[in-house]
């Protein structure tokens, strides 16, 4: 059983950067220094990056997008930028609906949300959630501002509820709350605009207070037959409008579930786990991180993360396949970006197309893997694991693999900076092609010989790397193979 | 309209259903029992892209008990655009009365082929179809009519409604549908089950760089790599090695199909090359699939087809007799009768159902030479005389003045309305109960999501029809 103070392997140290951030080049391994250093100084070292926020610019959606890939690519602190990717999924917000609503204003709500992402990436996620709640994109994708005294919208009560704090169910298998419920949050929630610049404020004439509506609706009380809250909770205690959305909030994050657990800590750290490790992670792991952390009482994201990045089970899915080995989808955006980190390539032009191949652009190679940032398919976000993979969605993955190697002849995908080219053996060309792809771990014997054999025509030719057709053949065409293959789709 | 989102039930079980079948999958006989449920069925989605002008596609020949001609004759004989069809113009492609007024209808006289289907009992033509409080951006009622989702419900948007059927009729590492273009339509969109985009079939391939002819040792390669991870002990793996090989195989068992149709049905290929027009060469790319797929050609399995044809947005210049929208139909409706002809000598005509539908329609009244963006059209649904209940459906909406809207428009009208209009979403709710076998639950829980808390019509004031009666 390894614990914080376990000593990285270089393989460890891989996977933590692999899995924290897009890619873990040579280069990078040698930046982050964490070859045997502690799996809890590592951790520290990567978390504890200087928060950077940035607004993706761009006065279209397509501009904005693009932006925003891009930045992926060059970032220098990927660990933030995986963060902020998974709280996108968390607090999934479609441009597509603020498009149709609020046109003019779409991009700008964007970006504002985007930069909110990284203030709180891996800060205090109660603050987190209360920001979310006044935040100008969240408060048109989910209805608050048509949310009035008169009518109250339950859409953001729901969701508050179900996917940003609790869930629908605990690990027992009881309901975490009622209709009920949702419906006395919607009430906070009345009156809440946003001005033309995106501001927050409380329209205080929208605004349900209880004096109007005490007798029709009761006292603005939630959790009282839920959460272990004897009696339920009052969300005016400290006072009506402004505050009661805060104080929702502040309730909300004192839930406990059927064990006793403070059910927002167990839910966000079985998400984070499915993010970081796999699909499915048990009970045990899932308390295990939350009492490393104490995140049950500090609602520190950043030391969740880092009892995360300390378990065994971390580790463990940087193993080869076999039974008993959790091995997670890589994200079209995993997919994309890790590639052209792996393969030192850039987007090109004022389209930030991909070099070589159909030549097409990025937008256009992400939508057709089944991943566009900033317009998730729903408030649920993606579909992860297998879900990300159909044919089309490979044959997308395989466009793109095949477009980086077509990049030659002035292009951008440069093996010869990526392996020894005075290499003569077979099986040394495919390790080092493994290595430089970051997918050796994924690749059995079997698979190598598959590779070796490739390279050799069954053994018929012997490798000639100072032959630039065998190059522009072979090693291109081992470079595409290994991008196309099984372990390549996976972390 | 306020947008309220209803309990939705993720169907993550399917996902990983397609595991349990291995590479041999299109011989398996589950696979095959699926398709026998069906029926043995197939579905042609064709979207007109541009807003078809459905008044000039259906038009009134006659008063009946209203004044439908009349009240076209106002808008169409004005302005001096040459939209006007005369009744002697559309005698030869006269069909049925409008079930309202009774008035005689006629289709324009370029869908000359659909008439002949019509008079075959291979047609229903659905008058009045659209949705409450319609938007006239294309984009917006494109994504509904694709969406099946008037109301924009949340956890609907990025899926349509073909690809929900397909998502929780198929399995992962299935290929149930193919669109004829080089990207999936929205209509086919979910992520559970795959769907081939395909412009031509002898084109179809797999994306190898081909420099140095390499692409034979790099599939053998591909094919090994993926058997391992099939043949594994992790579910991802097995997963990926699957859905790999299911698709490598697509991409060279799909070819084939085009030199087996070629070499078989040439006389029927050169009518489609004689029509020399987009709708007629992409018919004749899933007249390829399907003539495979019904002779049990190894490794394919496709049985919903999207194709799209533009050009419809007619705001000038579109013609009457003769012109613009002339062309279109007469592509279109030429196109099908081949197609149905086609599917006919290969014994399949009874096997095969096709949908036409387009954004929106044009307003009555016609700006110079052209119609601007309008709201309830005309739908077509075509299949083999023995599988189709011909016929006129749904009303023609009231183009008389005092009745349209401020903005010209004709107006939607529900339930007790003589000229009640015909939501889209019955339409294909009928195709997907009486064609695709769903049971009405199953369609108003997963696939078509009526919405009572959002004031939706649908269920509310018109009430679902997923029984029209067009089909048997």
């Amino acid at each position: 059983m390894g614990d914080e103070s376990s000593i990285l392997s270089e393989g460890d140290a891989r996977h933590l950067l692999r899995r924290a951030g897009f890619s873990a080049t040579r280069k990078e391994l040698q930046q982050a220094g964490i070859i045997g250093s502690t799996r809890g100084a590592a951790a520290d070292r990567l978390l504890g990056y200087k928060v950077k926020p940035f607004k993706p610019p761009g006065n279209n959606q397509r501009k904005q997008h693009d932006n925003l890939l891009r930045n992926l690519l060059v970032t220098k602190i990927p660990v933030q930028e995986k963060l902020v990717l998974f709280w996108h999924d968390h607090f999934a917000t479609g441009i597509a609906k603020l498009l149709a609503s609020n046109f003019g204003l779409a991009t700008k709500l964007m970006a504002s949300q985007s930069k909110l992402l990284r203030t709180f990436a891996k800060g205090d996620m109660r603050a987190f959630v209360k920001a979310m709640g006044k935040d100008a994109a969240m408060l048109e994708f989910l209805d608050t501002v048509r949310n009035d005294k008169f009518i109250p919208n339950e859409n953001y009560a729901r969701e508050l509820l179900e996917l940003f704090t609790l869930g629908v169910y605990d690990s027992a298998g009881n309901e975490n709350y009622t209709q009920a419920d949702i419906v006395q949050i919607a009430r906070a929630f009345t009156g809440w605009r946003y001005s033309r610049s995106g501001k927050p404020y409380l329209d205080e004439g929208q605004h349900d207070y209880a004096s109007e509506y005490l007798a029709e609706r009761g006292p603005k009380r939630i959790f009282e037959t839920r959460g272990q809250i004897p009696g339920g909770a009052d969300f005016d205690a400290n006072g009506e409008g402004a505050a009661e959305i805060d104080t929702v909030v502040d309730i909300i994050f004192t839930h406990r579930d059927t064990d006793g657990r403070n059910t927002v800590a167990r839910r966000t750290a079985r998400r984070l786990l499915e993010f970081y490790v796999g699909p499915d992670p048990d009970l045990a792991l899932i308390d295990a991180v939350v009492d490393d952390s104490g995140f049950d009482t500090s609602f520190d994201i950043r030391a969740l993360v880092r009892a995360i990045f300390c378990q065994d089970a971390f580790y463990e899915t940087g193993l080869p396949f076999g039974p008993g080995v959790t091995k997670s989808v890589k994200w079209p955006v995993d997919f994309a970006i890790g590639s052209m980190r792996l393969l030192g390539m850039k987007f090109a032009g004022s389209n930030k197309y991909v070099p070589g191949g159909s030549y097409s652009g990025a937008f256009t190679h992400m939508e057709n893997m089944g991943q566009i940032l900033l317009d998730p398919p729903s408030v649920f976000g993606w579909d992860w694991e297998t879900a990300w993979l159909s044919s089309s969605t490979l044959l997308a993955r395989y466009n793109f693999a095949r477009d980086i190697v077509g990049s030659r002849g002035g292009g951008r995908f440069r093996p010869e900076k990526l392996i020894d080219f005075s290499l003569t053996d077979p099986a040394q060309i495919v390790d080092q092609v493994l290595d430089a792809l970051d997918v050796g771990h994924n690749f059995s014997a079997a698979d190598r010989l598959v590779c070796e054999s490739y390279l050799t025509d069954d053994g018929s030719i012997t490798p000639d790397l100072g032959n630039y057709q065998y190059v522009n053949k072979k090693i291109h065409g081992l470079f595409e193979l290994v991008m196309k293959s099984p372990g390549y789709q996976v972390f | 309209m306020a947008i309220t989102r209803r309990q939705f039930i993720r169907r993550t079980g399917l996902a990983t259903a397609g595991t349990v079948l291995g590479p041999s999958l299109f011989g398996s006989p589950f696979v095959r029992r699926a398709f026998a449920d069906l029926g043995d069925r197939y579905l042609v989605v064709i979207f007109l892209d541009g807003g078809n002008d459905g008044q000039n596609t259906v038009v009134p020949v006659s008063n009946g008990g209203g004044s439908l001609r009349s009240d076209y004759e106002v808008y169409r004989r004005a302005g001096g655009g040459g939209l006007r069809l005369t009744p002697a113009q559309l005698g030869p492609t006269t069909i049925g009365n409008d079930p309202n007024t009774g008035a005689a209808l006629a289709l324009h006289p370029g869908l000359f082929g659909l008439k002949q289907l019509y008079d075959a009992g291979q047609l229903a033509v659905i008058q009045g179809c659209g949705y409450p409080e319609y938007s006239l951006s294309h984009e917006e009622a494109r994504l509904i009519w694709q969406s099946g989702n008037p109301l924009r419900i949340t956890p609907l948007s990025g899926t349509g409604w073909v690809g929900r059927h397909l998502a929780a009729t198929y399995g992962a590492s299935q290929i149930p549908g193919v669109c004829i273009s080089d990207s999936i339509a929205a209509e086919f969109r979910q992520s559970t089950t795959s769907v081939l985009a395909i412009q031509e079939l002898e084109n179809f391939g797999f994306p190898w760089d081909g420099y140095g002819d390499d692409e034979a040792a790099k599939s053998a390669a591909f094919g090994a790599l993926h058997a391992n991870a099939a043949a594994g002990s992790q579910a991802a793996q097995v997963f990926i090695g699957n859905a790999g090989t299911a698709t490598l195989n697509s991409t060279s068992n799909y070819p084939a199909l085009h030199s087996d149709y070629e070499n078989d049905r040439g006389a029927f290929s050169a009518l489609y090359a004689d029509i020399d027009r987009s709708v007629a060469y992409d018919l004749r790319e899933v007249a390829k699939i399907i003539y495979g797929v019904n002779a049990g050609a190894p490794g394919v399995s496709a049985r919903f087809f999207h194709l799209d044809n533009g050009g419809y947005d007619t705001h000038s210049d579109q013609g009457g007799a003769t012109g613009q929208q002339y062309d279109l139909h007469r592509e279109l409706g030429d196109s099908l009768k081949v197609f149905y002809d086609d599917l006919a000598d290969m014994g399949a005509a009874d096997k095969v159902l096709t949908v036409v539908w387009s954004e929106f329609s044009r307003r009555i009244q016609q700006n110079g030479s052209g119609t601007d963006h309008g709201s309830q059209g005309p739908m077509f649904v075509i299949g083999g005389p023995g599988a189709l209940n011909g016929g006129v459906y749904g009303n023609h909406p009231n183009i008389a003045g005092a009745d349209l809207e401020n903005d010209g428009n004709t107006r939607y009208r529900q339930t007790a309305h003589a000229f009640r209009s015909t939501d889209f979403r019955d339409v294909f709710g009928t195709i997907l109960k009486h064609w695709l076998n769903m049971t009405q639950p199953q369609i108003l829980s997963n696939i078509l999501i009526p919405d009572a808390a959002a004031g939706e019509y649908w269920n509310l004031t018109n009430g679902i029809d997923l029984d029209m009666g067009f089909l048997p």
